[in-house]
């Protein structure tokens, strides 16, 4: 989890606009995984625009979860209006 | 002249990592490595406690930890910041296991004690490095007989009035007293708050040898 201290960006400050920032790899925090019901998904982008670490993306395929920064939170989670993620324990997934 | 990597060798020097979630843990893990060495010094054993302010300013869920240390000579290595080769390593919360290298460093004989409902085994699988030197997975489910208490006073617990051992730390530093003896369970009782979940856990606590869960497979 350490890393050289001359990758890590000045102050911890990386170029925008970046969507990941290798100096800063979050998704070890994770203690809880979100996971999407496509079925009950509406493609609000409610989630995407509240995900404090750009962690959702929004793709032809539906919302994706980036799992290498997403810290599991849970605000993907609050503020679906439909209720179509839920949090899972991490452990839960050998991946 | 003793040659600097033999400088720190000290025989009689446990060392105890442990590692929680930030703020959620904070006082958890402050407390493990506190009641431990306090029940030691109460031995004439010479301690140390701290935290590792590397992992500092801590965010929710950021992992952090707290070490001590115990030993029955002056500690020579009072100044190295880092337990670089700790002895016992504890986890408040099971999914620390994963992706992270809780394991760096530890010496041949080394103990593991996650705070977790699931079996050893399938928490093994997810220790991809440093298990060569681990001898024992203790798992105990210190959630179910303890709270994390969130103080808000920061890592270094400055003004943390709600006692030693008074949440999850009390079963955890239990089942480190069970699975290693380094302090005598009676002294650990004599320091820390919540004695109830401390004994409880240290009945229930499950020890398995890696040995066997590598033969296992
Ligand atoms: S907030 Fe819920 S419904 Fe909206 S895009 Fe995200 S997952 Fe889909
Ligand atoms: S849990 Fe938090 S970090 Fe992860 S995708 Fe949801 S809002 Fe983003």
């Amino acid at each position: 989890m350490s890393i050289s201290p001359n990758e890590v960006p000045f102050a911890g400050t990386v170029p925008s606009p970046k969507t990941e920032n290798e100096g800063m790899i979050t998704g070890s925090w994770r203690t809880r995984r979100p996971i999407l019901d496509t079925d009950k998904c509406t493609e609000c982008l409610i989630c995407w625009i509240s995900c404090p670490d750009s962690s959702i993306k929004s793709t032809t395929a539906g919302m994706e979860f980036n799992l290498k920064y997403c810290k599991g939170c849970g605000i993907c989670n609050e503020v679906c209006p439909v209720g179509a993620i839920s949090l899972v324990p991490e452990l839960d997934f050998e991946d | 002249m003793v040659s600097s990597n033999k400088l720190f060798e000290e025989p009689g020097l446990k060392q105890i990592t442990v590692w929680a979630r930030g703020v959620y843990e904070n006082k958890e893990a402050r407390d493990v490595v506190v009641a431990l060495t306090e029940a030691a010094a109460k031995e004439g054993k010479y301690v140390q406690a701290w935290e590792n302010y590397v992992d500092l300013p801590d965010r929710i869920y950021v992992p952090v930890r707290a070490y001590g240390k115990i030993s029955d000579q002056p500690i020579e290595s009072k100044y190295v910041y880092e337990n670089e080769t700790p002895d016992i390593v504890v986890l408040t919360e099971e999914t620390l296991v994963k992706g992270i290298d809780i394991l760096e460093g530890i010496r041949p004989g080394a103990v593991l004690v996650v705070n977790t409902k699931r079996p050893a085994e399938y928490l093994f699988k997810f220790i991809t490095k440093g298990t060569e030197n681990l001898k024992s997975i203790i798992t105990v489910d210190a959630s179910s007989l303890a709270k994390s208490i969130i103080t808000l006073s920061g890592a270094e617990g400055a003004t943390d009035a709600s006692g030693i051992g008074k949440g999850l730390g009390a079963p955890l530093a239990a089942a480190v007293v069970k699975a290693t003896g380094i302090v005598t369970f009676e002294n650990l009782l004599s320091i820390i708050a919540n004695k109830q979940a401390a004994k409880t856990a240290y009945d229930k606590a499950q020890v398995v040898e890696v040995k066997r869960l590598v033969n296992a497979g």
